[in-house]
């Protein structure tokens, strides 16, 4: 691997930068102070976004500063905005944010800062993970340090720009890392995602104007301002700039996250950085970014990742949380684990959704305890079929059906043995599980 | 107003309601489960799938309740795409459903049934054990829940939180365990808790008193109007195999009840069907009534009010614009006076659709000339009264039974009721048809028109009012004739 430059993790490598006092040592807070100072305007950070190339990290890869230009001509539409940060990172695999939020907050903070000036929000919630206790008490502490250090609150910088920062905590719901259920559920109401449109832009939070980031993304914004829109489209492929943070796990010997720069090789990631395949065992198949993308089989391993080359191979880089596994692994049981997340995390609105997790589940479950019957590739291939794509009001069908119908592409020989011999021929003699209705 | 074409033809539709309602507007069946057209649009069913093309845009399957008109627009609700979403989607719902169809009180009018029919998919793929749920789960007085066949469309959910703005039941849980329930488990309360039961696309919430009652397909259906209240909702009579009605359902009105009825009027079927009716004619002889042929009765009337000038008829508020009329005619051939009975208004009230008057028709009788008079003051007129007729359903409950029955013997009392007449006054009681008997039309409190349906036939000799009023007519010569 070619040496290349960091700084996404360079604070977060350094103890105590949670903390104002170090933060600032390294450099924090002057992204911020320089759009304040410099009479930047908005207009102007949300070009240097759209120059820069950045692109969300929270799974769809979409330009963040397109993003950022759809919210509403405030000459036009005085409504208040506000600026919704995905902290909910429950995707299966995926770790990164967290690494962010515990090891250093105030560069989320500063990153979401820059974010809400750039889309005149008034207040940005930031909707952590209920399990996060320690990314969401290093937040609280680090708002309340940069509250009163002048950072949060009224006239920030004795600028005019004025934004007040605030934590939500999630209650354990997958669907509400989905944008449209993530502000349901900060309005106080079930997880239930919305029909788009009207998208966020228009009407999100409280029918207001609201712009939906991740951690990750926000958390660029203040080395692009600082260091240039050019800077960053200078590193990374074509249409992947800049570095973004991997998450890799699995059967490897040192999983992790690691800071990359866009068009590292998978081999590169899984050999230099996490060690390589544990047990000196070989690859099998991999998710290339969490849970909800397709399976990729050991041959793909050089596969360039940004979003254009996994595109390319069928699957997608999510959010960059690679699994590796094995060549011991079961991909029958890799599914009943998947299809049983899906299953008990559907929010149940849907009905292809509602009831096609809990097939899926169910079948995958019979095939893994040797119970499988001989249409049942067929009819799981027809069911996922049936649940994506775009066929739901938001993408959690597809992201259960997206790696069950992977599996069958990949894999089919495999699930069909297990059928015809009525056990699963990998699988290690698994405990006996409660049926997942009874959690 | 945009130009959208369905399966062919360009239609108009309103850019502001969903692409559904051009569709039923313009008579294209889209199935639906979670649309209703008085309830706000939620697309969490999936079954309104159409295609849709826009421009040179490949046609998409998209679901109609959640995609607004737009100029221009070309719609394919047959399309072979559309058809195979719409499978899928059954296929999903029926994974769970129980197909308990043979003892559902939804069955013959469920609309799973109805599209799975239209769908023609026959096989489920399933063999999954189906979902174990509470199969009778009390929701209050008036609604048994049946969570296995429940589909989720939170129609249920989304009417308590819109129409009478209390919200009393939510989806809880999550995902294939969701269910509807109240909040700890709380019975539920309100005038319109009904409604549920009929905007339940399939049989999972049931009312208490039509469950095991009737097949829904032996029920014949008439158009008729409600008479518990002035507001007059546009109901739907249902009658088992000509004997008792079974259902009271709303019937869509935009300009009287939209799609909704009060829970008072839904199960105010106890008059229509109750028992001991007046039949025929009974004329007090001595002191016991005898039942008479109604020619016999009708004469003693006729005889009464040719002999005493200035009776009083006494007009019950659920007689018709008709039968006021012809009351009206009566009292001026023979000079009586005229009143309509008007109770003081009921706590029923609500902001919604109960009025609180008790009073169906008196916008139209009050158009006619007859004017309303309390039970009190109507009864001193009667007490001071020599003649006294009683006209109408309910006008002797209306009035008071005990002061009826207390009159003093110096009134000479003459009754049309649907049942029997207690008072030491009264000389003749003629039986008559009520509200679910007879055809007519009541004018409600905004001045709106409802018909009166003859749903269920009359017990034998029991005429209405009017052709008993056509007959005395006809038996009365005019004054003016007679003086001649």
């Amino acid at each position: 691997m070619k040496p290349y430059e960091t700084y996404l993790l360079d604070r977060a490598n350094v103890a105590g930068a949670h903390q104002l006092a170090t933060f600032q040592k390294l450099g924090g807070y002057k992204g911020l102070e320089q759009v304040l100072k410099s009479g930047m305007t908005p207009a102007q950070v949300v070009d240097e976004m759209k120059k820069s190339g950045l692109r969300g990290r929270g799974g769809a890869g979409f330009s963040t500063g397109m993003k950022w230009s759809f919210m509403p001509d405030i000459t036009k539409d005085p409504r208040v905005r506000y600026l919704a940060i995905n902290a909910d990172e429950s995707e299966p695999g995926t770790c990164k944010d967290r690494v962010l939020m515990e090891k250093d907050p105030h560069g989320v903070i500063e990153g979401s800062l820059i974010a809400a000036f750039a889309i005149r929000a008034s207040a940005v919630y930031i909707y952590v993970r209920g399990e996060y206790r320690l990314s969401h008490d290093r937040l609280l502490a680090a708002v309340k340090e940069a509250r009163a250090a002048k950072f949060v609150g009224k006239n920030i910088l004795d600028s005019d720009f004025s934004c007040e920062v605030f934590l939500h905590k999630g209650a354990g719901a997958y669907i509400c890392g989905e944008e449209t259920g993530l502000m349901e559920s900060l309005e106080g109401k079930r997880g239930h995602p919305r029909q788009k449109p009207p998208f966020p832009a228009q009407s999100g939070l409280w029918n207001s104007p609201t712009t939906v980031n991740n951690v990750e993304t926000v958390f660029n914004a203040p080395f692009i301002v600082q260091r240039g829109a050019a800077w960053h489209a200078g590193i990374g492929t074509q249409n992947s700039k800049g570095n973004f943070l991997c998450g890799i796990s699995g059967h490897v010997n040192r999983p992790g996250v690691y800071e990359l720069p866009f068009g590292t090789t998978a081999r590169e990631i899984l050999d230099e950085k996490a060690g390589g395949m544990w047990k000196g065992r070989q690859l099998k198949a991999w998710f290339p970014g969490g849970s909800s993308c397709a399976l990729l089989t050991g041959a793909d391993v050089d596969v360039v990742l940004d979003h254009d080359s996994l595109r390319a191979r069928g699957s997608s880089l999510g959010t960059a949380a690679m699994v590796m596994m094995d060549d011991q692994t079961s991909i029958a049981r890799v599914m009943e684990v998947i299809a049983r997340f899906y299953e008990h995390e559907s929010c149940g609105q849907c009905s292809q959704c509602r009831e096609g997790t809990q097939w899926l589940s169910q079948i995958f479950r019979r095939i893994a305890h040797g119970k499988g019957q001989d249409d049942d590739v067929a009819t799981i291939e027809a069911l996922a079929k049936g649940m994506a794509p775009g066929k739901t009001i938001c993408a959690l069908s597809d992201a259960a059906a997206i790696p069950t119908l992977s599996a069958i592409k990949l894999f089919k020989e495999e699930l069909i043995e297990c059928i015809r011999q009525k056990r699963d021929p990998l699988g290690i003699p698994a405990p006996k599980y409660a049926s997942v209705g009874a959690h | 107003m945009v130009k959208i074409t369905v399966n062919g033809r360009v239609v108009d539709a309103d850019p502001t309601k969903p692409l559904i309602r051009a569709c039923h507007d313009n008579d294209v069946d889209v199935p639906m489960y979670c649309y209703h057209p008085g309830l706000t649009p939620v697309g969490s069913c999936r079954i309104c799938q159409v295609e849709v093309r826009q421009g040179d845009a490949p046609g998409r399957v998209m679901v109609a309740c959640r995609t607004a008109p737009v100029e221009g627009m070309i719609v394919d609700t047959e399309s072979p795409k559309a058809h195979s979403t719409r499978r899928e989607c059954l296929e999903f719902l029926l994974k769970n459903h129980p197909l308990d169809c043979p003892i559902c009180d939804k069955a013959g009018e469920c609309d799973l049934q109805d599209y799975t029919y239209d769908e023609g998919q026959a096989a489920g793929r399933s063999n999954e054990p189906r979902r174990p749920m509470e199969k009778r789960k009390s929701l209050g007085e008036v609604i048994v829940l049946d969570e296995e066949r429940c589909i989720l469309c939170s129609r249920c959910v989304r009417f308590f939180e819109e129409v009478p703005k209390k919200a009393q039941l939510t989806v809880s849980d999550l995902g294939s365990r969701s269910i509807i329930s109240t909040f700890l488990d709380r019975p539920l309360s309100g005038n319109y808790q009904g409604n549920i039961a009929d905007l339940c696309p399939v049989g999972a919430l049931t009312l208490k008193k039509f469950r095991f009652r009737a097949r829904v397909w032996n029920l014949v259906k008439m158009a008729s109007t409600c008479v518990e209240c002035s507001r007059g909702c546009s109901i739907q009579v249902e009658v088992l195999r000509g004997s008792d009605v079974k259902r009271f359902r709303p019937r869509a009105n935009e300009k009287v009840n939209g799609y909704w009825m009060c829970d008072v009027g839904r199960f105010a079927f106890g008059h229509a069907n109750a028992e001991g009716r007046l039949e025929g004619a009974r004329v007090i002889e001595g002191i016991a009534p005898v039942q008479t042929p109604i020619e016999t009765g009708l004469c003693a009337v006729r005889d009464a009010l040719m002999a005493t000038k200035g009776g009083l008829i006494v007009v019950s508020p659920f007689c018709t614009v008709e039968e006021g009329a012809a009351l009206q005619d009566l009292a001026r051939r023979h000079q009586a006076e005229i009143a309509f009975v008007s109770p003081a208004p009921n706590a029923l009230k609500d902001d919604l659709l109960h009025t609180g008057d008790p009073c169906p028709n008196r916008r139209g009788l009050t158009d006619l000339g007859i004017v309303g008079e309390s039970p009190d003051a109507l009864v001193k007129r009667i007490s001071a009264a020599k003649l006294v007729v009683v006209a109408g359903e309910r006008v002797v409950e209306l009035l008071g039974a005990d002061a009826v029955k207390n009159l003093p013997s110096t009134v000479a009392l003459y009754a049309f009721e649907c049942h029997p007449v207690q008072s030491g006054a009264l000389r003749a009681e003629i039986g008559i048809a009520n509200h679910v008997e007879r055809m007519g039309t009541i004018v409600n409190v905004d001045g709106v028109r409802g018909p009166l349906a003859a749903a269920k036939p009359a017990p034998r000799s029991v005429r209405a009012l009017t052709r008993h009023l056509e007959d005395l007519a006809r038996l009365s010569p005019r004054r003016e004739a007679a003086a001649r």
